[in-house]
């Protein structure tokens, strides 16, 4: 479940969904209705939140030296320090429809049957998101240049404006179903912010890192509490960001000239053979 | 958008902030949380990170001198 959940979390394919289904369709003894089931999966997510601080250890220390000049001068003058202001803005939504609504969700739809139809919906959203990024590539008439000169043409993460950035922090609330994946509605909305693939992916990692590290420290008593084996629960956390931080050094490589396709594709024919196999039993 | 009366409003919503965020800790205030005891450090949190987000955006919003 750890590598699982680790490698799945950053790919745009929606690791809830996979750690939904595949202890399903595998009857691993996981009780998605356990209340040890969510603070696991939280535990999970530390992992990948560590995996993502390590990653960008050197960008974070700027980004936070960054929101304290900002904040205090008043002004922002620098591009780390625009950055720290964007990923507040975008963590600001998230974390109060995280807060008040992550735990309803989940519960509403936390069956296989679900998790495998909106893997399907994720797929379609995925190749949308890249369909629509065809159509401005077509407008900008950078269809005779390179996959990489192409991306050239388009923002980085620092140049988003503060509405694009509050409205793709709000659409990580998306992933509260299971099925939808944070990652993808968070790139595929950096894409639609002009962003370029890697830029977007960039955007979206350090996005989703200060939430998933506060949800994960704040369910940790609770998971103390609960009498789990904790020792084989940090293993898997330790493996989940492993998984994890392999994951986003391989999509930060694959986004240079790399697109959303195969992930929607896959997304599409994981979701549709997976709502099969639970139909018929197998 | 630059004016020390705007500033001043999202300061005084900073306070407001702080107060439900040690409200939440203490558990006095159990609106909109799924238990109905005991402290909520998720919504303190949330609201501790909106009253900086409040401070923050009033230092931004005060007129500054040249």
């Amino acid at each position: 479940m750890g590598l699982l959940q680790g490698a799945t979390e950053l790919f745009p394919v929606s690791s809830l969904g996979h750690s939904v289904i595949i202890p399903s369709l595998f009857h691993w003894g996981f009780k998605q209705s356990d209340p040890t089931f969510v603070p696991f999966l939280v535990l999970l997510h530390l992992g990948t939140a560590g995996a993502l601080l390590v990653l960008y250890r050197v960008e974070w220390i700027a980004i936070i030296r960054g929101f304290f000049t900002a904040a205090v001068r008043g002004r922002i003058s620098s591009e780390p320090e625009r950055l720290a202001m964007l990923l507040l803005t975008g963590t600001i939504p998230a974390g109060i429809l995280g807060v008040y609504f992550e735990t309803r969700i989940k519960s509403l739809f936390a069956s296989p049957y679900v998790a495998a139809g909106f893997l399907v919906v994720n797929g379609i959203l995925l190749l949308g998101f890249e369909l629509l990024r065809r159509r401005a590539e077509r407008r900008a008439e950078l269809h005779s240049k390179t996959r990489v000169e192409q991306e050239q043409s388009f923002a980085e993460a620092e140049r988003i404006s503060f509405r694009a950035a509050a409205i793709i922090g709000a659409c990580q609330a998306l992933a509260f179903l299971p099925g939808i994946s944070r990652s993808g509605v968070t790139i595929g909305g950096g894409l639609l912010a002009g962003l370029r693939h890697q830029e977007a992916a960039r955007f979206s990692f350090l996005l989703a890192t200060p939430v998933i590290l506060a949800a994960g420290l704040v369910e940790i008593p609770q998971l103390l509490a609960s009498g789990v084996p904790i020792a084989e629960y940090l293993a898997a956390a330790v493996l989940s960001g492993i998984a994890a931080y392999a994951s986003a050094r391989f999509l930060l490589r694959y986004f240079r000239s790399g697109r959303l396709d195969p992930y929607g594709y896959y997304c599409l024919a994981a979701g549709l053979v997976s709502l099969a196999l639970l139909h018929f039993g197998l | 958008m630059k004016s020390n009366t705007f500033a001043i409003g999202l300061g005084v919503l900073g306070i407001v902030f702080v107060i439900i965020a040690v409200l939440y800790a203490l558990g006095v205030l159990q609106l909109f949380a799924s238990t109905t005891s005991g402290p909520h450090y998720k919504h303190a949190i949330l609201f501790a990170v909106l009253a900086v987000a409040s401070f923050v955006a009033a230092n931004f919003a005060r007129p500054k001198m040249a």
